[in-house]
């Protein structure tokens, strides 16, 4: 008999894909075990996606763009049912954690988020998580049969080898009337950035005294050839970079060689964005500042200074 | 709606993420010994709550689920403004998980007599799952709005700025509504040295599972946390040192040349 499916969903494409990958290396690779979902309004290009990235079958659910947590969550609801999933992968980003929530409230099902590693132990599913604000990993265990696990975007597996024939089932749904209703949609400035991606980051925080001084900073990032970061108050206080630049638990995690981290503290809440780059600089004029402690190379001085010289050293 | 809006908001004794230490040979954090505060966003529901009630009149009634030390985190929204505190506890409340937490504050919901508008963290400062508000809306069977940056109250609608990762929705519900926030929504006020005082003298209703009809089954936990580490990041901690600017911004580009990360 083969163990009860996987059932991969996030309304990410690309997350989509990760989560497959995922399930792919976790699964028994003589079953058939991985199912993807289609969710309603997703790109033309994603079933296909989906089947070439490895999944064994599919649950396309047809019709327009959906909002509503509910109707979402009574739809995956509906393909639980009929897909008996093991355990299911989500996506960690804000939809996927809400959706999760909704679901997990909707069927009572165990759920976690923001995991970073996944591993079956018999019945059991052991998932690494940020925990204590990204302070500390915790180790966390879930029962399998069925339970939801929220990975966070990047956590992945290997490309596994592709499927011959994928089935194909589709849910045409009747869910329950939506209890919100979406009445205008803003994309967020900026967003071209994928920081999350960069090889070097020169990383801004509130040692800026002004919105001008940036000309500096981004000379700098652009002699490294470096992305732009920041800290969340000079994203979400003073607005003076749009939020992808923004870096930390509740911005961007980055996994870049170079990190060069420019009058920024270093607060628990930041240091878990980071923690994952090669090489970190910091400069900073507090000695003490604890950003230090997990500095590869420290310069304890005036970021007015330092910048101006290292674009000297650089560009000579 | 004569006598405004019943408003509940949910305030997590948590632990203290800045303070935490973990062992130093074994890297392990003890959870049970480690200082708590109030979850930081709660901070910002409790504000926001507040907020709604003075502009729209009404009730706020602040809901921790904990031990006897979150009596501290209702002291605290009673201070900034909550009018009514609950505290749903039981000798075995560290091992209520989300499941149980939503359980409860959906239990605790229909025993206060409901609410109209249900306010939460959207993520707690240390389990940090955001995975309680949406939850308790499916307990409830009521709408939930995550990620509100921007709330507002019109003739028994919420109408609430969602903040997703690329975009920023609006979107409008009929009470009753669970809506999740983050603390870009507001600057929580400080309370005065007097409301300090005649909070901490508020009285607060002790709410059993028994009491509101759940047996202990229906909180047994179903996630385990096994260990909690902090994460060793083992760093070169170099200092670079030099007379002037430019011998430290040379000394730098050297050394990152020899990294191969500088150009
Ligand atoms: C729930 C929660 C989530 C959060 N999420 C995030 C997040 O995702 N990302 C994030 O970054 N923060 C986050 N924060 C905020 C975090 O706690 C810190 O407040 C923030 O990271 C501090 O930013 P900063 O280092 O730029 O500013 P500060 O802490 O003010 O530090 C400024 C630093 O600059 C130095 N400095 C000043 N002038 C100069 C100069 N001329 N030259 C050199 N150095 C100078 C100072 O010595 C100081 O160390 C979060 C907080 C909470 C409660
Ligand atoms: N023990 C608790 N008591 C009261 N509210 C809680 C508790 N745990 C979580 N919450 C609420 O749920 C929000 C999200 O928590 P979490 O799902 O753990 O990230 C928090 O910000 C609180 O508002």
């Amino acid at each position: 008999m083969s163990p009860d499916p996987f059932l991969c969903y996030s309304e990410e494409p690309d997350v989509a894909v990760d989560l497959v990958r995922l399930a792919r290396s976790l699964a028994d690779p003589s079953g058939t075990g991985v199912r993807a979902v289609v969710p309603p309004g997703a790109p033309a290009d994603l079933a296909d996606r989906l089947a070439a990235g490895g999944a064994h079958g599919l649950e396309i659910v047809p019709g327009p763009a959906e909002s509503d947590p509910q109707v979402l969550a009574a739809t995956l609801a509906e393909i639980v049912r009929v897909a008996k999933p093991g355990l299911l992968l989500f996506g960690s980003t804000k939809r996927g954690r809400e959706v999760a929530g909704r679901l997990a409230g909707l069927l009572d099902l165990p759920a976690l988020t923001g995991a970073t590693a996944v591993r079956l132990e018999g019945e059991s599913v052991r998932v690494e998580r940020e925990a204590l604000s990204g302070n500390a990993v915790a180790i966390e265990r879930i029962p399998r049969g069925p339970a939801i696990v929220a990975v966070l975007p990047g956590t992945t597996g290997p490309a596994p080898a592709p499927v011959a024939s994928v089935e194909r089932r589709e849910h045409p749904t009747a869910p329950p009337p939506p209890l919100t209703e979406r009445t205008e949609v803003r994309t967020k400035p900026g967003g071209q950035l994928e920081i999350e991606k960069a090889e070097r980051i020169v990383t801004i925080g509130r040692g800026l005294r002004k919105k001008e001084d940036l000309t500096m900073i981004e000379a700098l990032a652009r002699a490294l050839g470096a992305e732009v970061g920041c800290t969340r108050p000079l994203a979400a206080e003073a607005g003076w970079l749009s939020d992808d630049h923004w870096i930390g638990l509740t911005g961007h995690r980055v996994h870049p060689k170079l990190y060069v981290a420019l009058g920024v503290s270093g607060a628990v809440q930041h240091l878990v964005g980071m923690r994952s780059a090669r090489i970190v600089v910091a400069v900073n004029r507090d000695a003490n500042a604890p950003i230090f402690a997990q500095a590869d190379y420290k310069i304890v001085g005036d970021l007015y200074q330092i910048v101006p010289a290292l674009l000297r050293a650089l560009g000579g | 709606m004569a006598e405004g809006i019943r408003i509940g908001v949910a305030v997590k004794h948590g632990i203290d993420v800045a303070l935490t230490r973990a062992d130093r040979t074994t890297g392990l954090v003890q959870l049970s010994s480690a200082p708590r505060k109030t979850s930081d966003f709660d901070k910002n529901a409790v504000e926001e709550a507040v907020r709604l009630r003075e502009r729209n009149g009404g009730t706020v009634t602040a809901i921790s689920v904990g031990g006897p030390a979150a009596r501290e985190a209702l002291r605290e929204a009673a201070a900034i403004g909550a009018d009514n505190l609950a505290l749903v506890t039981a000798e075995n409340w560290a091992s209520w998980d989300t499941r149980a937490v939503a359980r409860l504050l959906a239990a605790a919901t229909a025993q206060l007599g409901g609410f109209d508008l249900f306010l939460l963290g959207e993520g707690s400062t240390d389990h940090f799952a955001g995975l309680v508000g949406p939850r308790l809306a499916a307990e409830l069977g009521v709408a939930d709005i995550a990620y509100v940056r921007k709330l507002a109250i019109e003739a028994g609608v919420v109408v609430a700025e969602k903040d997703l990762e690329r975009e920023v929705e609006v979107v409008r519900a009929r009470f009753p509504v669970v809506v999740t926030v983050g603390q870009e929504i507001n600057t929580p006020r400080l309370a005065t040295f007097t409301a300090n005082l005649k909070a901490s003298k508020k009285e607060v209703k002790v709410l059993t599972p028994s009491d509101l009809g759940l047996k202990a089954e229906a909180l047994a936990p179903v996630v385990t946390i096994e260990r909690v580490a902090v994460p060793e990041t083992p760093r070169k901690q170099v200092a670079i040192t030099g007379a002037t600017p430019d011998e430290l911004a040379t000394r730098l580009r050297d050394a990152l040349r020899q990294e191969g990360v500088a150009p």
